[in-house]
């Protein structure tokens, strides 16, 4: 029970019904011995209907299931089970094991962190790039701001034939680079290990830019004027308030951005599954959630699947939470 | 922000900004130019002529508003509950639904499917809706409680003492007080779902259960990897989600900063 109201006449009796407020416009007798500001006050201090009701579909729906589900991943991590059988044998902690034995693991956990890096940093930078110039009168801002968020709103499982139409060995791309000379670098993009990667991070800027974009560009609107003001009679110039006042001013939207990143990083299935059709040539773009599914539908280890789950469950907790709190410490040391 | 007084500074930002937006529009651009490649238009006439395709629409469009409409009811009373009700062991709730956050879906895949056949719900709209309204409430909460935490409490104390029930508070208070952040988060709710692909893939079998996101696979099928008419149905699907971004734009943008920005 919230009460920040303070200063209070003294606890109200709970449950006691004295009506009668200035909101309402109804007056009833006042209680002897109490001023009308104290009444009123003690009024607030009357207890809260209370909540639990309210929050309890919410509990059951999202908790309920997704708990459920973790505990059933849980249980099922400890087996050896193909998902159909009827028996299945428990191995202990032995597909975790094997897990940190098996290659394929360790190359989906690399996939991730280069995957988030290269994906972050891009994004920040082309987004932020984008929310600061559009702010700086350029001619049909309002065409190239849907240009950069209609990726957006367009669902990955859609947009995965393009993508493998556009990056084709004889695809729009390498056609593109023929038509201005530099055919040298044409090359079948999604097929070789060295490059499918690669390109599953470039669809991944080209849908998720939008976002941070909009996000910049609302936060740089709201950067005191007077400072950038101040800082150009100083004689600073574009740059010099880009890196001096508009970065550190848009920190609490970047470290947002960060923790959006790093969790889509973990989610990342749509576009591997679909554009390098599950993991690509040699495991390339191996992502947990490909290997997962991989385990889970195409080769039936169902309860190695699951020991993948949880693993992978753990990863988004720990970096949820370091996440949370580099940004407190940020926070806290402005 | 950035000020360029000459017009050749001008003319300079000008150009960069349309360098950087190339990329951006190109994907695009190949996307409508093969959709008209070969046959041009007899191409998006032959996709439209596949029986069923409307029966993809109508599937997403009811899975999107299910979820939507599930997420927004059970978000709405649930950030009530935190924020203006009276709760024991609040925060332990909260984070027990904040945890959820961070949560692939695929991690929910061999669980859900078999409880899915269990409950019989196998093929069925609810086998998608659930989990989606599941994974989606935990954020629309967060959004939400935080709006909520942002009004003074003296709006809703006064309802109370007028002898106003929680259910009237929330009728008459949160309903209309929230509509802001109810657009970021119907809006949110409404792109996860309608672009979802996993839960459609696993738990909806039959050819007339599927959704939009399951059309370029399906007409993989169906035109033995004909690129150009892929591409038109790609075309034809992403224009409802285009149309209604530019109908809605700036409550898209609204909504999307609202969950980041104080």
């Amino acid at each position: 029970m919230s009460s920040a109201h303070g200063g209070s006449t003294g606890p109200h009796p709970s449950g006691a019904v004295v009506a009668g407020t200035s909101a309402g416009g109804r007056c009833l007798p006042a209680e002897p011995g109490k001023t009308f500001a104290g009444r009123d006050r003690s009024f607030r201090r009357r207890r809260r209907s209370p909540g639990l009701p309210w929050i309890l579909p919410a509990l059951v729906l999202s908790a309920g299931l997704i708990y459920y589900c973790i505990g059933d991943t849980a249980y099922i991590s400890t087996q050896n089970w193909d998902g159909i059988s009827p028996d299945m044998t428990g191995v202990g902690l032995g597909n975790y094991t094997r897990i940190f034995h098996d290659p394929v693991f360790w190359d989906a956990i690399r996939h991730t962190v280069e995957f988030f890096v290269v994906t972050f940093v891009v994004q920040t930078f082309v987004g932020l790039m984008f929310a600061v110039l559009l702010h700086a009168k350029v001619k049909l801002a309002g065409v190239y701001k849907v240009i950069v968020f209609v990726p957006v709103v367009l669902a990955p499982a859609i947009m995965a034939p393009v993508f493998r139409h556009m990056f084709a060995p004889d695809g729009e791309l390498n056609a593109l680079l023929r038509h201005i000379g530099l055919g040298a670098l044409a090359q079948p993009w999604i097929g070789q290990t060295s490059t499918a990667l690669p390109v599953i991070m470039a669809i991944t800027i080209w849908e998720w830019t939008g976002v941070t974009f909009v996000l910049y560009y609302a936060a740089t609107s709201q950067i005191d004027r007077s400072m950038v003001e101040a800082a150009r009679m100083d004689g600073a110039g574009n740059i010099r308030i880009l890196i001096s006042i508009i970065w550190p001013g848009v920190r609490g939207t970047t470290v947002a951005l960060a923790i959006l990143s790093a969790i889509g990083a973990l989610k990342t299935f749509d576009l591997p599954y679909l554009v390098t059709t599950i993991g690509g040539p040699d495991y390339a773009t191996e992502f947990l959630g490909t290997y997962i599914y991989r385990m889970t539908i195409t080769l039936a280890h169902v309860g190695y699947a699951a020991a993948l789950s949880i693993i992978l469950l753990v990863v988004a907790l720990v970096i949820a939470i370091l996440l949370q709190v580099i940004g407190r410490q940020g926070k806290a040391r402005e | 922000m950035f000020e360029v007084r000459t017009w050749r500074g001008r003319l300079v930002l000008q150009v960069v900004v349309t360098v950087m937006a190339i990329p951006f529009l190109f994907p695009l651009i190949v996307m409508i130019k093969g959709s008209l490649a070969g046959q041009g238009w007899r191409n998006f006439t032959a996709v439209l002529g596949v029986p069923g395709l409307a029966q993809f629409f109508i599937n997403s469009a009811i899975i999107a508003t299910g979820a939507t409409v599930l997420v927004y009811v059970v978000a709405m009373m649930a950030a009530y509950g935190f924020a203006k009700l009276h709760v024991a062991f609040r925060e332990v709730y909260f984070w027990l639904l904040l945890a959820c956050l961070t949560l692939p879906e695929v991690v929910l895949l061999a669980p859900l499917f078999t409880t899915a056949i269990r409950l019989g719900i196998y093929d069925t709209y609810w086998a998608v809706i659930l989990p989606l309204a599941a994974l989606q409430v935990p954020f629309a909460v967060l959004l939400t409680r935080n709006f909520l935490n942002g009004l003074p409490n003296e709006v809703f104390d006064a309802a109370r003492v007028d002898g106003a029930s929680s259910l009237r508070g929330f009728l008459y208070l949160v309903i209309p007080l929230t509509r802001p952040i109810a657009a970021a988060v119907i809006i949110f709710t409404l792109i996860g779902a309608w672009n979802d692909y996993l839960m459609p893939l696993v738990f909806l079998q039959s050819p007339q259960m599927q959704t939009i996101t399951l059309v370029p696979q399906f007409f993989v099928g169906e035109f033995s990897n004909d690129q150009t008419k892929i591409l038109a149905s790609a075309v034809i699907t992403a224009i409802p989600e285009v149309v209604a971004y530019l109908c809605l734009q700036r409550l898209f943008e609204r909504g999307l900063s609202a969950g980041a920005i104080k």
